[in-house]
């Protein structure tokens, strides 16, 4: 396991820019889970895996308050999953999804936790806050983001040092083909997306025709093919 | 269609609310009871400007709303109806015709003790729930469409921070 | 002119702030949820933000102006993380103008709201599902990794980076005034016109992106997106009440579950 280090370290970064810092959505399924499969040597099965997490993730809009799935860090480790499995392809991308949509379960509690001590350190600190002390304005400022950026670190290592010795027997033992797996897999992530598309757009005027005219568009595509 | 959702919101018009439950409600309006904004013009003018063109929002004062309530609820669109505290609510309740209430966030402020991760509330407004049950409210915590709905005494139970 | 403007006119002539200082708070707002918490929201990251800002004022940091601007803009706040900048510029151009802080708090108060409402629309709701979209179209029409990732992350910053330095120069410019900017065509119908080419987008990456994620198999494929369009509209009909991406989750752990024990 000599890419754990660096693999939490990029889990570290992208976990970050969920919520902290700078929100450039680098932590977006489709960019996490590309680049930890390239950092582990195959570019392509990541690339699959942030595809298909990336039509699940489109339902899921990051409002400030509510609680929703972790995507930076969890993207990593179902990346760099799938891609260090690439040998025995019937199931790796399914179980790099599987792997990440966990660890995103875990990760949402994790940034739940996050705010908890954030608001916790604050609370400390009221008396300072009460006096206009800008150290401690930007003191809590730096620690939250250390936080947040150890989090996700520790999220990473440890799913990926818990997932990865799970997923490899997984992977051995798997019968279904590799097409029907990666049919269910993503056959469920388009209906996530659809769902979604509809869900986020269909109020605004003429939206249902758009994706209508889309999908004959994009059923014409591959018909031409 | 009727209201769709009674909430209580003490951030009033925002994210949650207009693309979080107006979205998959298909919401076009929302009734803003809140007697400091009904009195405010430019205020009422900045929550006008948080909502797309096609939704609309209507502003009472608590005393105003309470008789009109009825005839949003023959409206053919469905709506919100949206108050920034708890008193308010109360009010609506009390002149009937409101049976379920969500709480969807009042925030920390001093005095108030958290219940969940959106809700802080003080003794009185923790009474002030509790007597919105008692006029046959159905009342629970839920910021958006797929949080649980956690009933009003198991809130209250947990005391501190849950869900 | 809006009757917030008509309240609350710009103060003039505008605080000297230098370009340095610009930098600076621009810097700090890409980290403004940085101490995002339950009580007071991102309210310690606008005092955190706004901090090089204020050292402008009269006297500077050891003042009990300063002290109290600072204990005012670091309590409650919440808006969408992109469109506090409109709020940053304002309230440093209210600060650095001596408006009252009665007026400063309330405008605090009821600008979070519409800034959160707008930029959750314009943003979450809008630009950043379109830029996955057309990523997800390039995706399906056989883009190589690094193009598909570089046309995703390209294009949503061009909008996320525009739209935080367009808030903090508007804020500025306009200070109290600025709830007329809100009035902006691109934040009042842009959505609308995100939300129509999303639309149309959806529709052509879904499929497109299976075929490639499914290989060549036709057969296979129609099954797919048949069953895909039945379970998405059994999602449509609860409402948002079912997490589809949990969905998911206990679909494909009940697959795999099957595939190694079978």
């Amino acid at each position: 396991m000599r890419e754990l280090l660096p693999l939490s370290m990029l889990g570290g970064i992208l976990g970050l820019d969920v919520v902290c810092f700078p929100q450039m959505m680098i932590s977006r399924p489709l960019v996490g889970a590309t680049v930890a499969g390239a950092f582990v040597g195959d570019a392509t099965t990541g690339l699959m895996v942030g595809v298909t997490l990336e039509l699940i993730a489109l339902a899921t809009l990051p409002f400030g308050a509510s609680r929703y799935p972790e995507w930076g860090s969890a993207a990593v480790v179902g990346g760099a999953i799938a891609a260090a499995l690439r040998v025995s392809p019937a199931g790796t991308i399914t179980i790099g999804v599987l792997a990440t949509l966990a660890t995103a379960w875990v990760g949402g509690w994790t940034l739940v936790k996050l705010r908890q001590w954030n608001a916790w350190l604050a609370r400390r600190k009221r008396g300072a806050l009460e006096a206009g002390a800008r150290g401690t304005v930007v003191g809590l400022q730096l620690i939250g983001l250390t936080s947040d950026l150890l989090r996700a670190m520790a999220l990473t290592a440890v799913a990926y040092a818990l997932l990865f010795p799970v997923a490899r027997p997984t992977v051995a033992l798997w019968s279904f083909s590799q097409t029907l797996s990666r049919a269910v897999t993503v056959g469920a992530a388009c209906a996530v997306a659809a769902a979604a598309a509809w869900t986020i757009f269909h109020s605004a005027r003429g939206a249902r025709w758009y994706f209508a005219g889309g999908l004959v568009i994009g059923l014409l595509l591959l018909a031409l093919r | 269609m009727t209201l769709v959702l009674n909430r209580i919101d003490d951030r009033l018009i925002h994210g949650q609310v207009v693309v979080g439950w107006g979205q998959p409600l298909d919401v076009r309006f929302i009734v803003l009871v809140d007697d400091a904004v009904a009195a405010s013009d430019w205020e009422k003018e900045l929550y006008r400007m948080g909502v797309p063109p096609e939704m609309e929002v209507r502003f009472h004062s608590a005393a105003e709303a309470a008789p009109l309530l009825d005839v949003y609820r023959t409206e053919s669109h469905p709506g919100i109806l949206l108050t920034g505290d708890i008193a308010t609510m109360r009010e609506l309740v009390l002149h009937g015709g409101v049976r379920e209430v969500n709480v969807g966030g009042i925030h920390h402020r001093a005095g108030r003790r958290q219940y969940l991760r959106y809700v802080f509330l003080t003794a009185d407004e923790q009474r002030a729930l509790r007597e919105v049950a008692a006029l046959g409210a159905l009342v629970t915590a839920q910021d958006v469409p797929a949080a649980r709905a956690v009933p009003l005494e198991e809130m209250l139970a947990s005391g501190e921070v849950a869900s | 002119m809006t009757a917030a403007a008509r309240s609350y006119p710009a103060p003039d002539p505008a605080p000297h702030v230098s370009a340095l200082t610009w930098v600076s708070v621009f810097i700090r707002m890409l980290a403004i949820q940085g101490s995002w918490n339950y009580e007071t929201l991102l309210g310690n990251g606008v005092g955190f933000a706004l901090e090089p800002a204020l050292r402008r004022l009269p006297g500077g940091v050891h003042t009990d102006a300063f002290k109290a601007a600072m204990t005012r803009e670091s309590a409650y706040f919440n808006a969408h993380p992109y469109l506090a900048s409109v709020a940053v510029g304002a309230l440093a151009r209210a600060e650095l103008s001596g408006v009252p802080p009665e007026r400063i708090e309330r405008f605090r108060t009821a600008i979070c709201g519409p800034l959160g409402s707008v930029g959750d629309r314009l943003v979450w709701a809008g630009w950043l599902p379109l830029s996955s979209l057309v990523a997800l179209v390039t995706f399906g029409l056989g883009a190589r990794p690094l193009a598909v990732v570089l046309t995703f992350v390209l294009m949503y910053n061009v909008g996320h980076f525009g739209l935080r330095i367009w808030g903090l120069h508007v804020g500025w410019t306009r200070g109290l005034a600025v709830a007329s900017a809100l009035a902006n065509p691109v934040l009042r119908n842009g959505p609308a016109y995100i939300a129509r080419a999303a639309a149309a987008l959806a529709g052509v990456a879904i499929p497109l992106a299976a075929a490639r994620v499914v290989g060549r198999d036709g057969l296979l494929l129609d099954f797919v997106l048949a069953a895909s369009a039945l379970i998405a509209v059994a999602l449509v009909r609860v409402h948002g009440r079912v997490e589809g991406w949990k969905l998911v989750l206990v679909l494909i752990a009940l697959f795999a579950l099957v595939s190694v024990i079978r």
